[in-house]
């Protein structure tokens, strides 16, 4: 187990390599000169811009940029951004700690509400419980989480003032963001689940277990919900990961200051330290949420064998 | 230019805050209650210390922060706010400041001709790397200095504590405008050099407000009143700018104005007129004409368009009020001149014959004689996501309409948009804006028209000023440096409006389209004396309660 967490490890550095050189490359070849013009389409002072290509080595070849890219990331430095010349590590700091909060919050509320949700509409099926169940996630898997964060924004800040329209950092500013996310993930989590666990009630095993007279409870949580669950911690985990790389339209509707609406800006600035910073950051993120999700399923399932 | 590239000519930007003399239109002051929380919203600025606050979001602060030699009203006249006096040698070359005695920074340094030396060459040495150092560049020894080969201002001298000398490189005797731009504040000795980052977060001023607490990145900016103002103290006792995305800012305004959330907000576009309806009746909505142009940048040395007739055509050609009307429902006014009616001494309304009303028969006759046939194919740049998409393709319309042109539409974000602008090759029309930094006509026409504006990078070709669609008559820039050494005030002003007939109307080396018409809600329930001021923003230091 513990070999194997290194291979993984290992696996990792080699695929964020991997990632940074094709980014860099990318990121060098656009058109355009990413020191080249100020906020809009104004453009700099020439003497300006050659001061700014010799500070961050704009004027390097590209292996050498490189090099120098990974040397600084070593000590735990992402450089300085383009624009307003501040460390990238302090403009992401923040904006990482938003991003964690909003798809933590996002899915404990998939969890919840698509857990309980799938379970009843298994153990009841054809109910009415079922019933509804099933139309609401139906729906809500049909409406784009902009329209859905643009209603609950309308309705609950600018209609009945119950929420703060930006952000102050409290509790309070998270909950419509974080519902705006985790509806569409919920509903997909309660129509996987329920799936799921019709078929494993129907399983030999169950019967078996039933027919041995082990407690009702005792079934569905050692027996069924344990081998229902891990298709949707397939899932979660990666609708995690899609999480943390930032929310963007939602970032946007509800001004979360976040990774999403950073890099988009950064894209469209050619602010390329902060590309390189959310990027590199996201895909460790993925890397070892992965890693996690295949050690949930041995604990989960002991016929998985890590190896 | 403070960057009017998005649709903020549209919706607006945020600045600042002059202080407390009366700004605008002649009104007069009215003294209402003191306190009160103005709270408004910009996005992240790039910086908010005058080393590098360039777009309007951190002008605004910048002003309120900091108080300067002049301010200037909406309609361009040059408001007193430190300089008891500003007078200019004979030949255009020396200026001499008088500045009021004993007024202080917050942290008990004076503010002294000293005072003003240092916080000019702050912006304009070397190591700075000032965004808008550019503003100094006419004074003598800037070349040096901004070159890092000496660290001091060759051209400023501290004749006494009250006494400043501005030697310039070359006759302008209208440099005293420029002085009113937040690039030219004094600085106190604490703010070190310009990457001192404590003071770049925390700048420490002696304007109308001060910051007790630094920028809050990306979350806010809070500004209380300066107890010690040397000049006419702020009503308000604290300003709160709630730091809004660029994605999805102006319908946060909106909907925080509408919430009770903020007092001053913009508008996205495709609700102005529905808010218009709801807010002008109670008084909540306010709106003017500011120093800026929206234009047609044409390539001027590429065929299709190398020569006036063809440029004629296009112009003749768009239907401005069609399209005032239609996509902007009647909330911008069509331009028929580059310099905008602000500039009352210079403005001449109809000068761009073209601009005056569409004329297919003209369009027709100008591309014939100008081989503009039917059927060429035509570039038309703009910069996406900007709300400009809508009237950038009726325009194409209308050319393809009345000319028969092949337009092809080139939406590209805005790296990429100036790289292929920059371009030599690059032929064709390309939306362009403009707001003024100062209230001069050289300030629209030296970097937008004359030859040195283009800055053609010998080495590539590329223009690397912001007269990007290389308009260039010697006639025009022996002009405008004529003008800019001309003492007397009217003859100067006529030189500067043959100036643009010649460049605008018998060269019609670009395109007027729009004037620039701002429009905000205020809160004037609960506040008084909510104006926009001459860089589109609250005027925070005469806001007072009600």
């Amino acid at each position: 187990m513990g070999r194997y967490v290194i291979r993984r490890l290992g696996q990792m550095v080699v695929v964020l390599f991997g990632a940074t050189v094709v980014l860099f490359c990318c990121l060098f070849v656009l058109p355009g000169d990413p020191v080249g013009s100020l906020g809009g389409d104004k453009a700099r002072d020439p003497a300006v811009v050659e001061q700014l290509r010799e500070r961050y080595g704009l004027n390097d070849p590209l292996p050498v940029q490189y090099g120098n890219f990974v040397k600084n990331l070593a000590q735990g430095d992402l450089g300085e951004d383009f624009t307003q010349r501040r460390p990238v590590t302090e403009i992401l700091q923040p904006k990482l700690v938003n991003t964690a909060e909003l798809a933590i919050t996002a899915i404990v509320i998939d969890i919840v509400i698509g857990l309980l949700a799938g379970l009843v509409a298994a153990l009841f099926r054809y109910s009415f419980w079922d019933v509804l169940i099933t139309l609401l996630t139906t729906m809500a898997v049909g409406f784009p989480s902009f329209v859905i964060g643009m209603v609950l924004q309308k309705a609950f800040v600018v209609e009945l003032p119950w929420f703060p329209l930006i952000s102050d950092g409290s509790f309070n500013s998270l909950i419509l963001p974080a519902f705006t996310l985790a509806i569409l993930d919920a509903a997909l989590v309660a129509r996987l689940m329920r799936g799921t666990m019709l078929e494993v009630l129907r399983a030999d095993y169950v019967k078996t277990a039933i027919a041995k007279g082990l407690p009702r409870r005792t079934v569905l949580f050692k027996h069924v919900m344990r081998n229902s669950i891990i298709p949707v911690v397939t899932y979660l985990g990666i609708s995690f990961g899609t999480l943390l790389g930032g929310a963007l339209i939602t970032e946007a509707i509800f001004n979360w200051d976040g990774i999403g609406l950073a890099l988009v800006q950064a894209v469209q600035q050619q602010n390329n330290p902060i590309i390189i910073g959310v990027v590199s950051f996201g895909v460790a993120v993925f890397v070892l949420l992965n890693l996690i999700v295949d050690l949930l399923y041995a604990v989960l399932d002991p016929r998985i064998r890590l190896a | 230019m403070r960057g009017a590239t998005s649709a903020k000519w549209v919706v607006g930007a945020v600045i600042v805050a002059m202080s407390a003399t009366a700004c605008g239109g002649g009104d007069t002051k009215a003294d209402g209650e003191s306190g009160g929380t103005f709270r408004f919203g910009i996005t992240e600025p790039t910086a908010i210390d005058p080393v590098n606050a360039q777009e309007s979001e951190g002008i605004v602060i910048a002003r309120a922060l900091f108080t300067g030699l002049y301010d200037t009203s909406n309609d361009g006249k040059l408001i007193p706010k430190l300089a008891e006096s500003g007078t200019p040698s004979d030949d255009g070359k020396t200026w001499t400041f008088k500045i009021k005695a004993g007024t202080k920074f917050t942290n008990g340094e004076p503010v002294d001709a000293e005072s003003f030396v240092r916080g000019w060459t702050r912006v304009s040495a070397k190591a700075s790397a000032s965004d808008v150092s550019y503003h100094m560049a006419d004074i003598a020894g800037y070349e040096d200095l901004h070159s890092g080969k000496s660290d001091k201002f060759a051209g400023l001298t501290a004749v006494d504590a009250t006494t400043l000398k501005v030697e310039l490189s070359i006759p302008d005797f209208e440099f005293v405008k420029k002085t009113a731009h937040s690039v030219f504040s004094p600085v106190p000795k604490v703010a070190g050099a310009g990457d001192n980052k404590a003071f770049n977060d925390q700048p420490i001023g002696n304007g109308a407000f001060k910051m007790t607490s630094p920028w809050q990145h990306n979350t806010s900016i809070t500004l209380v009143r300066n107890d010690d103002y040397g000049l006419e103290k702020a009503h308000l006792a604290k300003v709160e700018a709630k730091i809004l995305n660029p994605a999805n800012g102006s319908t946060l305004e909106y909907q925080g104005f509408q919430s009770g959330q903020f007092d001053y907000a913009r508008m996205p576009t495709p609700q102005l007129t529905s808010a218009k309806a709801k807010y002008d009746p109670q008084g909540e909505w306010i709106s003017g004409d500011f120093s800026g142009i929206n234009y047609l940048n044409i390539f001027n040395q590429n065929a299709p368009f190398n020569n006036p007739d063809a440029r004629k055509a296009i112009s003749y050609a768009i239907d401005r009020e069609a399209i005032a009307k239609g996509v902007f429902q009647g909330l911008q006014k069509p331009a028929s001149a580059f310099l905008p009616p602000s500039f009352a001494d210079v403005y001449q309304a109809g000068v761009c014959s073209s601009c005056v009303k569409q004329d297919v028969a003209k369009a027709k006759e100008f591309a014939e004689k100008g081989g503009l046939k039917p059927g060429t194919v035509v570039n038309f740049g703009y910069n996406t996501g900007a709300g400009h998409e809508e009237w950038v393709q009726a325009v194409a319309q209308q050319l393809k309409d009345v000319l028969g042109l092949d337009v092809k539409l080139d939406g590209k974000p805005f790296k990429e948009a100036l790289a292929t602008q920059q371009d030599k090759a690059t032929s064709g029309l390309w939306r362009q804006a403009w707001t003024a930094d100062y209230p001069t006509a050289d300030n629209f026409m030296t970097p937008l028209l004359s030859t040195t504006g283009i800055g053609e990078d010998p080495a590539t070709g590329k223009a690397q000023g912001d007269n990007r669609g290389r308009y260039s008559n010697p006639e025009f820039d022996k002009l405008l440096v004529t003008a800019k050494a001309t003492k007397d005030d009217a003859a100067r002003a006529a030189l500067y409006k043959q100036a643009e007939k010649l460049a605008v109307d018998t060269d019609q080396g670009v395109i007027p389209l729009w004037q620039r018409t701002q429009y905000r809600l205020v809160n004037s329930k609960k506040f008084k004396n909510i104006k926009m001021d001459f860089y589109e923003d609250p005027t925070l230091a005469e806001i007072s309660l009600k």
